[in-house]
């Protein structure tokens, strides 16, 4: 069971736009406000599947047969025999709670939007930890989704029916690939035997970087 | 046997259980299309629905459940390659003593407004693979594993649309008794039954101990037969089985005999040995029919409201006598009615009724647009108010819920044409007791034609509680001896016809002083006289009051919840004769200027202070002088890395709130509002969902006194085409969030230049640069909505 308590107020502010110690108090109070009401609405929920890896010229190969395809989550997997498939959603609610609040007041819609947007991120990472235990011993590079580096988002879909995921977590993807309900994750945690080298889940790994809305402004998303 | 014979006679009816388990145990590798059994492993689709005969089952599921041609096309195959077979196998398999049912899954894809499938989209979806069960010859129809209300809607109107076969529909909840949208049993069982589903039930995600309670609700809204199949038990998250056995899931199903269900099979982990287990449990027990009533009741997928205390039907989403709707509608600012949708549920609306007639425009086109989009922001169920039957029509077709229809009368071409489209959709429907006459003086006559347009609801098949009465209002100054009439009408309906009661309460004023007095008045009369659902303005504290002192004072608020909710607090001072509640005090601190406000981003203060400055200011001089100017500081502070998005954007909502005033100012001087600047249309391009940046820009341009088209998200070319052409729109603004779907921001802008339409585009979005925007044919980059306001500018002026 997934339950998030709290979230970070200084990432949503980054998340909003606005460097935190720029904040002021009424928009702390705001972000603190939001962080309150989303989280009593959402109901986080995920599925998860342990496949064996094999690393072929186009891409890595999961065990039901499904192509990763590209050159980047080849290379990150580097050392990894198996992998942890996972999906996770803070389900319909969030996005019509955003919704709602836009007809209101969109200020207080942004905020809510960026809320999800940690709470998402932070469900992943309790996920993330959960998972980790579940493979004692191993080691893991950090979770890679659809989307980044040269992994297409194409790749939705087939991940979503490999978890089951409408059924278990009522999580699809539109024609076009994109996830909804909005605030949800796909992700492969690879699972090695060794130690790897650490990478971080930066910039230079980021598939935005060239145009990457924080960047622009000179900042940075806060995933470290 | 037909299903519908099975249904009446005696005792239990036994189903199949689950079948992906069972094609894994005989060998489907994962990552192989289970749909595609009945051509690739015949002989193990014969097997298992044979074991299941053999277990007990008397309805056997075909192996269809993802047969649509969404999730057929990753496999090569058509529907009508795949469906035919997979019925004849099971036919073959039952050997006569079981029925077949095509079994209809989840398109695989979320309808709108969560995901982006359109309701007709799914209709035809479904309707595609009912035809081919049709020819195939197929015994009924089994609707399963739903998680949207609307969803199961598109299936069943696909059922009946285009087959005479039983139908049988089942959706999927979690543990908190609600499916993954939110929707709930009862709204389930009101909506489907409505529509004309044989049966309906519960399937997969839970097991049969969690059964009891979802039953229960159930059973509370439907007279249908019900219908059970849960998985073995709770599911492990990643994905390693299910918790109970066959003999356990058997005495648990057994229970169910007590709440009256019908039908019992098995989901997800089920074997022909749970369903053997199961016969044997069933074996000789009778299933014990309380008798049920249903309550009228209306609903929208996550909340019903039985009508069984006074329910308010706010009144504000029709253009009539209001200029500022008509100036939305006109401009298709569907935005403005969700916002006098929230004000109205926030002020104690229970039900809203929606009108959108106007002469010049597209009723229909409109009337769908405002539905989904209401239903996209307000769990309020909605009355659908037109009187031509194709504008209902289209309403009720995308109305997800149990709507109220507004109006029949009793003229007998109106009931003709509006009857049988409240009955086939499953809704309430609201008679005016009225008809070619026009309307009768005497309370005797109006009670006449209630009656006989019950009398023809009821031979349409429609329930009784479904017809509500409205007696007509007539106004007091004009007729003073009509108050009475109406009155004592309403209360013969209400007593010796049984039905629930509809009063439109406004009218009744018109032309008399201190209006609000009299309405209150003669709502708190009507109340006592048997009404149960008053159309108001809920804005209005002096009509909620009334409703809020009747439920008090009848014993229907117990131990005066609502009422000390509403005024434990409050220091009540209500005018009367205004019936607005008293001001909010102003802020401590003093009285700031308009320009303080709105630059601090006070939203709640700038109504007052607009309202101040118009007693001394021309309307225009508050937005020149004013309002432009303060919004233009916060913008340079913006540029210069002083003020961050937040505080920009509720800079622009006080000052929205501070134009609104004037634009209400400005609607109500003749000649309406005169907008001299040209419309900008707006897009989030097709494919894409992510849209709040968006929104934002729209927000901003607004406040500099642009009227914006807001086409929505994940928007046709075409659709950018259309609007940009039909409101000459002089820029069009298009935004796109994934790298993915900016080519469609780029075929946009093709078949801008290719339709010839003159006007400028503009684009933004996270992913996108100057450059590119210039290599796609953009006229216009905007980095943030600051700088689409200067690129309005600079087109516009």
């Amino acid at each position: 069971m997934i339950a998030v308590t709290q979230l970070n107020t200084d990432e949503i502010l980054r998340y909003m736009g606005c460097p935190s110690e720029k904040a002021d108090e009424a928009l702390r109070g705001q972000v603190e406000a939001c962080i309150r009401e989303l989280l009593s609405v959402i109901r986080p929920r995920w599925s998860w599947r342990e496949s064996a890896l094999a690393f072929e010229a186009g891409g890595v190969r999961l065990e039901s047969g499904l192509l990763l395809p590209g050159e980047d989550l080849s290379a990150h997997l580097t050392g990894c025999n198996r992998a942890a498939v996972f999906c996770a959603t803070l389900g319909a609610e969030a996005d019509a709670l955003v919704r709602r609040a836009e007809r209101l007041d969109m200020a207080k819609a942004l905020t809510l939007d960026c809320c999800a947007s940690a709470a998402i991120e932070a469900v992943c990472d309790q996920i993330e930890a959960e998972l980790q235990e579940k493979f004692p011993g191993c080691f893991f590079p950090f979770r890679y989704s659809p989307g980044y580096g040269d992994l297409p988002l194409g790749v939705q879909s087939p991940l979503l029916e490999l978890l089951d995921a409408p059924r278990r977590v009522g999580l699809c993807a539109t024609d076009s690939d994109l996830l909804t309900p909005r605030k949800s994750v796909t992700a492969i945690l690879g699972v090695a035997q060794g130690a790897l080298e650490q990478k971080k889940r930066s910039c230079l790994g980021c598939p935005a970087q060239g145009s990457c809305q924080y960047r622009k402004a000179g900042g940075h998303c806060g995933i470290s | 046997m037909e299903f519908r014979e099975l249904l009446k006679g005696p005792g239990p009816v036994i189903l199949d259980g689950g079948m992906g388990t069972m094609l894994q145990a005989k060998g489907l590798r994962l990552g192989e299309h289970p749909e595609l059994a009945a051509l690739e492993h015949p002989d193990w689709l014969l097997d298992i629905h044979r074991s299941y005969v053999e277990a007990g089952t008397r309805v056997l599921c075909a192996n269809t459940f993802g047969a649509n041609r969404e999730k057929l096309r990753r496999t090569g195959k058509t529907v009508e390659e795949v469906i035919p077979p997979s019925i004849a196998v099971a036919r073959e398999a039952a050997a006569g003593r079981a029925l077949v049912a095509l079994d209809l899954g989840p398109i695989g894809q979320l309808l709108e407004p969560t995901g982006t499938l359109e309701f007709e989209t799914a209709v035809d979806i479904f309707a595609q693979e009912v035809r081919a069960a049709v020819f195939a010859g197929a015994d009924l129809v089994m609707i399963e594993t739903m998680t949207d209300l609307q969803e199961c809607r598109a299936a069943l109107l696909a059922v009946k649309e285009n087959s005479t076969l039983p139908v049988l529909v089942s959706m999927t909840y979690e543990e908190r008794g609600r499916t993954f949208l939110g929707h709930s049993p009862a709204s389930a069982a009101l909506t489907l039954e409505g529509m004309g589903a044989d049966a309906i039930g519960i399937n997969c995600s839970l097991g049969p101990r969690e059964m009891p309670a979802l039953v229960e609700e159930l059973v509370r809204w439907t007279n249908l037969p019900i219908m059970v199949k849960p998985n073995a038990g709770l599911p492990d998250p990643g994905g390693a089985g299910y918790d109970i056995t066959a003999d356990e899931f058997a005495a648990a199903m057994a229970e169910l005999t007590d709440l009256g269900v019908k039908l019992y099979g098995g989901c997800c982990g089920t074997t022909p040995e749970y369903i053997a287990k199961l016969c044997g449990a069933l074996e000789g027990k009778t299933i014990r029919e309380a008798p049920r009533s249903v309550p009228a009741a209306v609903c929208s997928p996550v909340q019903v409201v039985p009508i069984d205390r006074t329910r308010v039907i706010g009144e504000r989403i029709n253009p009539t006598g209001k200029k500022r709707m008509k100036e939305a509608l006109l401009r298709e600012d569907v935005d403005y009615m969700l916002g006098q949708a929230l004000e109205q549920t926030q002020a104690g609306a229970d039900i809203l009724d929606v009108n959108v007639g106007l002469p010049e425009i597209d009723e229909a086109g409109m009337m769908v647009k405002v539905v989904k989009a209401l239903q996209g922001v307000t769990d309020a169920p909605l009355q659908l108010d037109s009187t031509r039957p194709e504008v209902l029509e289209k309403a009720l077709r995308v109305y997800c819920g149990k709507a109220i229809v507004n109006s029949v009368n009793g003229d007998e071409e109106v009931l003709e044409a509006i009857l049988p489209l409240v009955k086939k959709y499953g809704a309430a429907v609201v008679g005016l007791t009225l008809d070619k006459n026009g309307i009768p003086r005497t309370a005797q006559a109006r009670f006449d034609i209630a009656e006989r347009i019950l009398s023809r609801a009821l031979s349409c098949g429609i329930r009784r509680e479904d017809v509500y009465i409205d007696c007509l209002t007539l106004t007091v100054s004009a007729e003073q001896a009509a108050a009475s009439q109406t009155l004592e009408a309403l209360h013969r309906v209400k007593t010796e016809l049984g039905l629930k009661t509809v009063l439109g309460v406004s009218n009744i004023s018109f032309g008399l002083p201190a209006r609000p007095l009299v309405n209150q008045n003669f709502l708190m009369m009507a109340m006592t006289k048997g009404l149960d659902l008053p159309i108001i303005n809920p804005n209005l504290e002096a009509m909620m009051a009334a409703v809020r002192c009747y439920h008090l004072l009848m014993n229907i608020d117990t131990d005066a919840r609502d009422y000390i909710a509403a005024y434990g607090n409050a220091a009540v001072t209500t005018s009367i004769t205004t019936g607005d509640a008293p001001g909010r005090p102003a802020a401590p601190g003093g009285e700031r200027t308009l320009e303080q406000i709105v630059i601090a981003g006070l939203k709640g203060e700038a109504p007052a202070a607009a309202r101040k400055l118009l007693e001394t200011m021309d309307s225009m001089e508050v937005v020149d002088s004013i309002l432009i100017p303060a919004l233009d500081e916060v913008g340079a502070g913006f540029e210069a890395g002083k003020v961050f998005l937040p505080q920009l954007i509720q800079a622009a909502g006080a000052a929205q709130a501070a134009f609104e005033v004037i634009r209400e100012r400005l609607s109500a001087q003749p000649g309406g509002e005169s907008s001299p600047k040209g419309t900008i249309v707006l897009a989030t391009v097709k494919g894409d969902i992510h849209d709040i940046g968006k929104n934002i820009v729209k927000v901003l341009l607004e406040n500099y006194g642009y009227p914006v088209v807001d086409l929505g998200r994940d928007v046709e070319p075409a659709a950018v085409v259309e609007a940009a052409k039909k409101h000459a729109a002089p820029l069009v603004g298009l935004s796109a969030l994934m790298t993915t779907t900016l080519g469609s921001m780029e075929q946009t802008i093709a078949l801008l230049r290719e339709e010839k339409v003159s006007c400028k585009v503009v684009v933004g979005g996270a992913v996108l640069t100057a450059d590119y925007a210039k290599k796609i044919g953009a006229d216009f980059y905007a980095k943030d909505a600051k700088e689409s306001v200067d690129v309005a500018r600079r087109v516009i002026g």
